[in-house]
């Protein structure tokens, strides 16, 4: 019994000795989502290339979102000149993914998940910001700047439905995206100062899905898209919750077992200690 | 305080979650179940996906009842026999309910499957220990003293072929009663995150005829090792525990037990099975409330998959 406690002890004691290397790790680039963006760390403002003289330049208050343990969402704040006149848009959109849009339906008195529709490019995160009311800056065409409705008209169905269907899912799935924060609401503010200087607050909720995030940022005049400025953002775990997750999707029985492992020590410990106060 | 659960994909307030393993553990201590039951439907309550709640759930089972285990051992109230022959259907039954819940989970359908289990289970459960205590109460105020009753009553099931004796458990019977209980209860404990104590206490006494003194002893020790097996399986195929989750409601679990076995210790066994039974039913009427009202919104995403 007192031998057992002793290697539990000791157990403990080796993993709180291995924890400190988890979070020198923390520091590494992102596994996943660094493949398709450059090295993030040292990223310079954007400029567009060609011109000689840039008519926009855009840079972010961080350049990846870091989910921590204790990532709780977080606010980006998007900044930049500009040579005026003109209008600035701001559109950020999560990688694209297939999903899975349920609708529960009455039966026998139960609501239950009758109706599904898969839809497959649907961005993860859709948020759009502008100096000036949007459908006054889209109403003369706007080009490739999409308002969240355009966008996801462009989504199409995995198998092919009926056009009513497919509009009642699609309403769906922006109904389910808007209550968790990935499809906000409101069109965002982007506020120019002394005609040139340009900002905006890019919210992202707490569940943020992984990937790399585009941050395209326009600016207009008379409707004409004259320059546009893209940056890949990572969204990732990192630290302690990448180094888990990581275990958990890369080494399933190991995790599985580690798991296990420490259920059984807490709960032996905690039986033991409780007992005796 | 807010921490991000790796897994779940999302934050959640560490005290709330500490609070569920806290009452989680209180039941455990009063009651000699594990307290799942309650916490699986919470913990989905609060927005945990069920498939993360189920599995990080079958995870906290473990540390619970390793802890009554250890006290249940010393007394030497495990009929060693017993535990293993359930636990030979235990382990095939949950490896069954695993393959189940991630086919239910493919086809979209495991939250209402969760939630439905929960009702039947809950409201027969609990209507059947309301009954039992009510009939306790009943005869002790006619009769006090009572009469002695058979040690167990004989039913058609006695009748099945390969008998085992059962020494500890003062029992001679087919070995295919506890495999076949130790299967039904490795499926709840793979679809539901409940260890199942709160089945496998009264069916060990009413179906098996065990006494009681070995029951919660003998039952922690299947329960153990299927949890176990759950948890496993989960990681492997789903990828659903959430060890940060776990180890908040161990955590709340260790505090709460000690304190329910205090508060089980000055109340009397009616009084307390009573309580049980009024808890049960409540947590059974609000899941059955959530699946008969209409929803606020009838849509919601499956899986995202990623394209590579």
């Amino acid at each position: 019994m007192r031998g057992l406690l002793l290697l539990l002890a000791l157990a403990i004691g080796t993993s709180a000795f291995i924890a400190p290397a988890w979070g020198q790790r923390a520091d590494q680039p992102l596994p996943a989502p660094s493949l398709r963006a450059p090295s993030d760390t040292a990223l310079p403002p954007s400029v567009p290339d060609g011109g000689t003289k840039p008519e926009l330049i855009v840079d972010l208050s961080s350049p990846r979102v870091s989910i921590t343990s204790a990532f709780q969402g977080e606010s980006l704040l998007l900044f930049g000149m500009f040579d005026p006149p003109g209008e600035i848009v701001v559109v950020v959109q999560g990688p694209p993914a297939r999903e899975t849009v349920l609708r529960k339906e009455r039966f026998l008195g139960l609501w239950l998940n009758t109706g599904r529709m898969r839809f497959d490019d649907v961005p993860a995160y859709y948020f759009i910001a502008a100096s000036a009311p949007l459908q006054r800056l889209l109403a003369r065409g706007g080009g490739e700047i999409l308002s969240l409705e355009d966008r996801l008209s462009t989504i199409r169905p995995v198998r092919q439905r009926t056009p009513a269907q497919m509009a009642e899912f699609r309403q769906g799935l922006v109904e389910v995206k808007r209550r968790e924060d990935l499809y906000p609401a409101n069109f965002g503010q982007v506020t120019v100062q002394a005609g040139r200087l340009f900002r905006a607050d890019l919210p992202f909720p707490s569940r943020l899905p992984e990937g790399v995030y585009d941050v395209r940022t326009y600016l207009l005049r008379d409707g004409k898209i004259v320059a546009a400025v893209s940056r890949p953002l990572p969204v990732g775990k990192v630290g302690f919750s990448a180094e888990l997750a990581g275990w958990a999707v890369a080494e399933g029985p190991l995790y599985g077992v580690g798991a296990i492992a420490m259920a059984l020590a807490l709960g032996w410990l905690g039986g033991a200690v409780m007992r005796r106060l | 305080m807010e921490i991000y659960l790796p897994i779940a994909e999302q934050s959640m307030n560490v005290f709330l979650l500490f609070a569920l393993g806290g009452a989680a553990g209180l039941l455990a201590g009063m009651f000699g179940v594990g307290g799942g039951f309650l916490a699986t439907p919470l913990l989905i309550f609060v927005g945990i996906p069920p498939a993360v709640a189920v599995a990080s759930q079958a995870n906290q089972v473990i540390a619970n009842s390793v802890s009554s285990l250890q006290v249940q051992w010393r007394r030497g109230n495990v009929d060693l026999r017993m535990g293993l022959v359930l636990l030979l259907g235990g382990m095939i039954g949950s490896s069954a309910g695993v393959t189940v819940f991630t086919w239910l989970k493919a086809i979209g359908q495991i939250d209402f499957v969760i939630a439905v289990m929960y009702v039947i289970l809950l409201s027969s459960i609990g209507l059947l220990m309301a009954f039992e205590s009510l009939r306790t109460l009943w005869k002790r105020r006619r009769n006090p003293t009572g009469p002695r009753g058979k040690l167990h009553t004989h039913y058609l099931v006695h009748r099945l072929p390969w008998k085992m004796r059962f020494y500890k458990s003062k029992l001679y019977i087919s070995a295919f009663l506890p495999i076949g209980l130790g299967f039904a209860i490795g499926i709840l404990s793979a679809i539901l995150g409940v260890g199942g104590g709160f089945v496998l206490v009264p069916a060990m006494i009413y179906i098996l005829g065990m006494p009681t003194t070995v029951v919660i002893g003998t039952s922690n020790f299947q329960i153990l090792f299927v949890a176990a097996n759950v948890t496993f399986l989960q990681a492997v195929t789903n990828g659903t525990v959430d060890v940060v989750l776990a180890l908040l409601l161990i955590l709340g679990g260790v505090v709460g037990a000690p304190i329910g076995s205090r508060i089980a210790a000055r109340l009397p066994g009616v009084v307390l099975r009573a309580l049980m039974a009024v808890l049960v039913l409540a947590v059974a009427a609000e899941l059955l409330f959530e699946l008969l009202r209409t929803p606020l919104s009838p849509y919601s995403l499956g899986p995202r998959e990623v394209l590579r």
